[in-house]
This record gives structure tokens, C-alpha cells and sequence, in this order.
């Protein structure tokens, strides 16, 4: 595979179609890849491409990053499923022309959330990682241990529908079909079985440990504002302090702008320096938007986004009578 | 120095609790900091360090300064009790350190007027902070660059965990006033001593290269406009997760909560990495480019503090290493400067 992605992105060059490649290569800690962008043949070999990769590469095409598209540079970008997905909603919201892009699908089965590795070992650092075809060996000062792939892979990736970029111009691998039988909602299935009380109890205590750090919104690549509501300040629309309610607010403001645009790739969750649970949230939008609209975000160019578009036929049972 | 058994441990956490609100790392993973304990039993003395520093005691991330209500003004009370710490790292003993070299006595140069933070000041002159060896560094750890070690002595008193039961040793009348409240210990000898040397043997061999730093200040600023800080910052997402996780990062905001009238004044943590940092009333913002910002961070930490007070701001506990959604790793840019081999 890692050959392959190296062979395709270097005859890119070679054949002139793209003067850089956003990818993933070896970073310094043994769970952790970094992004790397790519301007020549020769770099080809620092890219990599496994369960470490856990990085939405989309998010460099906008933000503070938006000189690379500007610059009319034509850019290579490897991509996972839920990556390929943010393209497709930039292209739909007209932020990157979908011709100046060259996207190389990579298969993908899941990427590692450390902190379920950490719960492996119960908190001792990894200092030495091997991946195996289903399992990873991981290995610290006196401990070895082998833990099957599907137990340390990222929640989104377990349910993940799309794994293999539905829309890609190059492909590493044979692209699956979408997983029908992804559990797609089902954490929203449980938690919608509490009880109001149960239920806003353990959003309280979930995002009370929040920093408001904002590396969840800062690494998510429906989050691309010019400038985001929390960062205005005139007038000013929130409070800057951890306090519970201006929290609540910011991640249930950030939820409900992404509502329809998130592509579920966990991006926001792995980077949370504080381990909140932002799975349950984003994939009760999600459901919403699907069981409503009957529309899942980053699949088809030429597909109308939920949220900008009407049928008659859609449900109006939130309208009080 | 005595030692305690560490059957001890609650009754010398129990001891301590009346007089002292007492501070220990509590918490896995991410969510490890140093909190407020009632009994032994919250400590987590398992852990390397934690993820969230200790900076928060001191400095917390919401501060009220003061309440005002129709132009009474209200300055909040001081804490009853003085904070105890226990187990607190040899590198974050020392970022407190630093920090108060800005908030606490700072007198940069003869021609500069002291200023001393009460809130600060008020909280961390009546502290009393326990040291513990670090046994084990992580991997992300890098101390010794910074002029550091596991073993590095620091604070009011200095533990070492040597398996079965802690050594203690008193490094201020402070320290040896909760030393002398300990009954029934005994005193350390010879023996204790030769395992504290294997341990710090053990400990430094975890340590990676060691790296001289001492011509970075210089090498930074030379290359202030070199294009090396845009391959630096084109990976950084500009989030604040290095900052806040940083025990030595201090820069914050103050605002007015309330409404008319009637409200708090409160201090925040604020970040260099947030657009919003240095944005100015006019709307131009002089670090208006997310590399300015990275460039920023790396500066503070290894030229202008260092220019202000004589070294780094950084004491190598690898936090933000740990915590970057993107490793972007310190000790990779550090190299970069420093012409050692290291791709960023
Ligand atoms: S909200 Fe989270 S899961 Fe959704 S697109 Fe953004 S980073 Fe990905
Ligand atoms: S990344 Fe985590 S701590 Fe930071 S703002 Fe998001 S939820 Fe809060
Ligand atoms: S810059 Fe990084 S390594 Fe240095 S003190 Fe801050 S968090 Fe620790
Ligand atoms: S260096 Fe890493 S943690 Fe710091 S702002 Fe950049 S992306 Fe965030």
C-alpha cells in the first residue's frame, strides 16, 4: 500500500499534474502521524499511509490555510473516506474547484484513538508500535501487549458508512462499495433511550472538562468561518470562560452550524486535549439531518445541501400547532 | 530526610488536609491534573505526569478580580487556608518559578519598577510545594535541554518514591515545618541514599540526546523572517491545546461579565495561537498570519523571555508535544534552529 501511494504521488510529479501533495507522514511519537505537504518526486518516500493517519488533510485547503488553494497551485491530496468527504462539501459550498484538486483515495479501516490504546495499558506511555493485518503489538518499559485493530480504532470509524473515498480521481487499493450495514446511529440510539435528566446530566458532566482550547473546532474542516461566532467580540456573542453554559453554547452552536456539513471523521474528537466525548452530538445532528432530509453530508457534488435546499415532502412535525 | 512507608501516605495526606487545602494529580489520561483532594485515595500516583498542568492553582483559567455593584467595588477574599502540593514534577516546580519571575518579583532590569500580582502572589507565597523525582520521563520529555532534571531538586520539599515508601527532604523552613508534623518517621541513611543514585541513574538513562540550547536566543531572532517559519506553521492548526496544556504559557485576557453596573471583572488564559490575541479597536491585527502566531510562541518561549530573564521559557515536560492534534514537535523546531538534523 505504502509503496504504492510513494509510486503514484512520484509519477504525479514525474508526469507535472500536481505541484504538491498534502499527506501523512512519520511523526515523532509512535501513535502519532503528521501532516506533510509534498513539493517534489524526491519527498515521495517520507509519505506513509496507516491506522496513525488520523488527521481530515481537508482542513489545510481552508481556514488560515487558504493561500494553497489561492495560489493556484494544482494539489494532490490523499485522502480517507471521511477526508474525501470534506472535499466534496468544499466543493459543493464553493470554496476549492474540484479540477485543481488530484485526490488519491487510500482503503482504510479505521484509524487508532489513543486514548483507547492508553486504556489498553492502562496509562503507560507507548514507546514502541507494530501493526500487524488485524492486530497492533504495542510495547512500553515493561509491557508488550496485542490488541485487536477494531478494539483501539476511533468510535466514527466503527461506524463509519463510507471508509473508501466514494469520490476520488486515484485510488490506492480496491475502493469498497458503501457499508450498508454500518451501525451508523447507534450510540444516538442508546443515549436517546435516557431520560431528559440522564440525558443533560451527562452532557454537563462531558463538557465540563472542556478547556476551550478550540482545537476541536480548529482541526475540523466544516469549521472554516472567517471569523467564528466565539471569536467575535463586538459585539461580543459568548463568554471566553470554561463556565458550563458558555460552553454548552459554544459546542452545541458549533454542532448545529456543522449540522448537515459534518462528515463524521472523529477529527474533532481525537484532537481534543481533554478527552470530551464529541462523537454523541455530532452523530445525533447527523441522524436528524438523514432521518429528515434524507441526506448525508459529502457524497455528491451536484447534490443540495440540507440545509439549503426544500422539498415539500419533508417532515414539518417540528412546526407547533 | 526521613521516610515514610507508604501504608503512611493517607495519614500524611490526612495530617495535612485540616490546615492546608492540598493539591494532588488526579485523573487518566487527558483528563489527569492536579486537583484538590480530601484523602489519599484520589491520588493517582501511578501517573508520569499529568496532562493538565499545575499552572491552574496558581493561575487559574477564570479569575475574579474583583465585583462591582453600583460603584462598590468588591475584591474577592483570599483562600482560608495555604495550598499544599503534593507531587509535583521537578520541571513544573520550576515553570512556576518562571511564571513568577512575571507575575511575582519581576524586576527585569535596575531601571524597572517591581510589580508583583496580589492574586498570584497572595496564593503562591503561602504555598508549600512537594517535589516528586520523576522515576520514570516519558518519551516527550526534555528537561535536560532546558537545564533540568528528573531528579533536579525544587520547591519547599523533595520526595522520592523508592517503591515501598517515599524519602522526604525539607528544603525550606516552610518544607521543614511540614516535615516536623509527621510523627513516627524514620530518618533516611546510607542505604536510601544509594537507591536515590541508582533511581537517578535509571531516570536520566530514559532521557533522550541532550541538546545546548544556549545559542538559540540568537538563532531565532536572526532568522525572525525566515522562510523556515512557514514550513514550521504550515502543518499548525492554530489551536490552543499547546498553550493551555503549557504550565509556563501566562499571557491572558480580562473582561467584564455582567450588566450594567453590576458584574466581575475576571482574568482568563489567552493564547498566542487565537486570532484574536493581538487584534486590535482599529481591526488590523499585527500578527494577522497564522505563521506570525507560531513564530510568536516559539520567540516568547526561547528569546524574549530568555532576553527578559535569562533562559527559557520552556522546561522541556513535553506537554504540548503530547497534546498537538498535528505533532508539530518542539523539539523537532528547536533542532531545525539549532541546525541538527530534524525534518519538520
Ligand atoms: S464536527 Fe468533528 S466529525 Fe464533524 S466534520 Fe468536524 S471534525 Fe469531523
Ligand atoms: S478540543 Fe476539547 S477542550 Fe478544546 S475546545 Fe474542543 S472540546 Fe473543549
Ligand atoms: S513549551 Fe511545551 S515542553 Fe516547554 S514548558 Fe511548555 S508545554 Fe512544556
Ligand atoms: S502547535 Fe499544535 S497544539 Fe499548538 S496551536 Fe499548533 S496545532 Fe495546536
Amino acid at each position: 500500500m505504502v509503496k504504492m501511494l510513494r509510486d503514484t504521488v512520484r509519477k504525479l510529479f514525474d508526469e507535472k499534474k500536481v505541484d504538491m501533495v498534502i499527506g501523512w507522514g512519520e511523526g515523532t511519537l509512535p501513535l502519532s502521524a503528521t501532516p506533510v505537504f509534498i513539493e517534489n518526486a524526491d519527498e515521495a518516500d517520507t509519505l506513509i499511509w496507516d491506522e496513525r493517519c488520523s488527521n481530515n488533510l481537508a482542513v489545510y485547503l481552508t481556514k488560515d490555510k487558504r493561500h494553497l488553494v489561492k495560489s493556484g497551485k494544482k494539489i494532490g491530496i490523499v485522502v480517507k473516506g471521511c477526508d474525501s468527504r470534506s472535499l466534496v462539501l468544499y466543493a459543493v459550498e464553493n470554496q476549492i474547484k474540484r479540477e485543481n484538486l488530484v485526490v488519491i483515495g487510500v482503503t482504510c479501516d479505521g484509524v487508532i484513538d489513543i486514548k483507547k490504546v492508553m486504556k489498553r495499558t492502562e496509562g503507560k506511555e507507548v514507546l514502541d508500535l507494530r501493526i500487524g493485518d488485524k492486530d497492533i503489538t504495542v510495547g512500553g518499559r515493561g509491557f508488550e501487549t496485542v490488541v485487536a485493530k477494531k478494539e483501539i480504532i476511533s468510535d466514527f470509524c466503527l461506524h463509519c458508512a463510507h471508509p473508501d473515498a466514494p469520490v476520488h480521481d486515484l485510488f490506492i487499493g480496491q475502493p469498497r462499495p458503501a457499508n450498508e450495514k454500518a451501525d451508523v446511529y447507534k450510540i444516538v440510539d442508546d443515549f436517546e433511550k435516557l431520560s431528559a435528566d440522564e440525558r443533560w446530566n451527562s452532557m454537563v458532566e462531558s463538557y465540563s472538562k472542556c478547556v476551550r482550547c478550540y482545537a476541536c473546532r480548529n482541526v475540523c474542516p466544516s469549521c472554516y468561518c472567517n471569523e467564528c461566532f466565539v471569536d467575535q467580540n463586538d459585539p461580543q456573542w459568548i463568554g471566553k470562560s470554561p463556565e458550563i453554559t458558555d460552553t454548552l453554547i459554544f459546542h452545541m452552536g458549533r454542532n448545529m452550524h456543522v449540522a448537515g456539513r459534518c462528515v463524521e471523521c472523529g477529527a474533532c474528537e481525537r484532537a481534543c486535549p481533554a478527552d470530551i466525548d464529541l462523537l454523541l452530538l455530532n452523530k445525533k445532528i447527523a441522524k436528524e439531518i438523514s432521518e429528515r432530509f434524507n441526506y448525508e453530508a459529502g457524497l455528491d457534488i451536484d447534490e443540495k445541501p440540507a440545509l439549503a435546499s426544500y422539498c415539500e415532502n419533508e417532515k414539518q412535525d417540528f412546526i407547533m400547532g | 530526610m526521613i521516610k515514610i512507608e507508604k501504608s503512611k501516605f493517607s495519614v500524611f495526606i490526612q495530617n495535612l488536609v485540616g490546615d492546608f487545602t492540598v493539591f494532588a494529580p488526579v485523573g487518566e489520561g487527558r483528563q489527569s491534573a492536579f486537583d484538590e483532594v480530601a484523602d489519599a485515595e484520589s491520588v493517582n500516583t501511578a501517573l508520569q505526569n499529568t496532562v493538565q498542568s499545575p499552572k491552574s492553582i496558581f493561575f487559574p483559567q477564570t479569575e475574579v478580580l474583583f465585583t462591582y455593584n453600583d460603584g462598590d467595588v468588591q475584591i474577592p477574599e483570599a483562600a482560608d487556608k495555604p495550598f499544599f502540593l503534593w507531587g509535583v514534577r521537578a520541571c513544573d516546580a520550576r515553570s512556576i518559578m518562571l511564571v513568577d519571575k512575571v507575575f511575582g518579583r519581576a524586576k527585569q532590569r535596575p531601571d524597572d519598577p517591581a510589580f508583583e500580582d496580589p492574586y498570584w502572589k497572595a496564593k503562591l507565597d503561602t504555598a508549600v510545594i512537594l517535589t516528586l523525582a520523576c522515576n520514570e520521563p516519558a518519551s516527550t520529555c526534555f528537561c535536560h535541554w532546558t537545564g533540568d532534571g528528573p531528579f533536579e531538586q525544587a520547591g519547599d520539599l523533595w520526595a522520592v518514591d523508592v517503591g515501598s515508601s517515599y524519602l522526604i527532604e525539607s528544603l525550606t523552613e516552610k518544607g521543614k515545618a511540614v516535615l516536623e508534623r509527621i510523627e513516627n518517621a524514620s530518618p533516611a541513611g546510607k542505604t536510601e541514599a544509594a537507591e536515590i543514585d541508582s533511581l537517578r541513574t535509571q531516570a536520566e538513562s530514559y532521557l533522550g540526546d541532550l541538546v545546548d540550547l544556549s545559542e538559540l536566543k540568537d538563532r531565532m531572532k536572526q532568522m525572525w523572517d525566515d522562510p523556515a517559519w512557514d514550513d514550521i506553521a504550515a502543518k499548525c492548526v492554530n489551536c490552543g491545546a499547546c498553550a493551555y496544556a503549557c504550565p509556563t504559557c501566562h499571557c491572558f485576557d480580562v473582561q467584564d461579565e455582567g450588566k450594567k453596573g453590576k458584574g466581575k471583572r475576571i482574568r482568563l488564559w489567552d493564547a498566542c495561537m487565537f486570532p484574536l490575541f493581538t487584534k486590535e479597536a482599529s481591526g488590523h491585527n499585527p500578527r494577522g498570519q497564522a505563521a506570525d502566531r507560531v513564530r510568536q510562541r516559539f520567540l516568547h518561549k526561547f528569546s524574549y523571555y530568555w532576553d527578559n530573564y535569562g533562559e527559557s521559557l520552556c522546561t522541556g515536560c513535553g506537554r504540548c508535544i503530547y497534546v498537538c492534534p498535528v505533532n508539530l514537535d518542539i523539539r523537532t523546531v528547536v533542532k531545525r534552529f539549532l541546525d541538527i538534523d530534524a525534518a519538520v
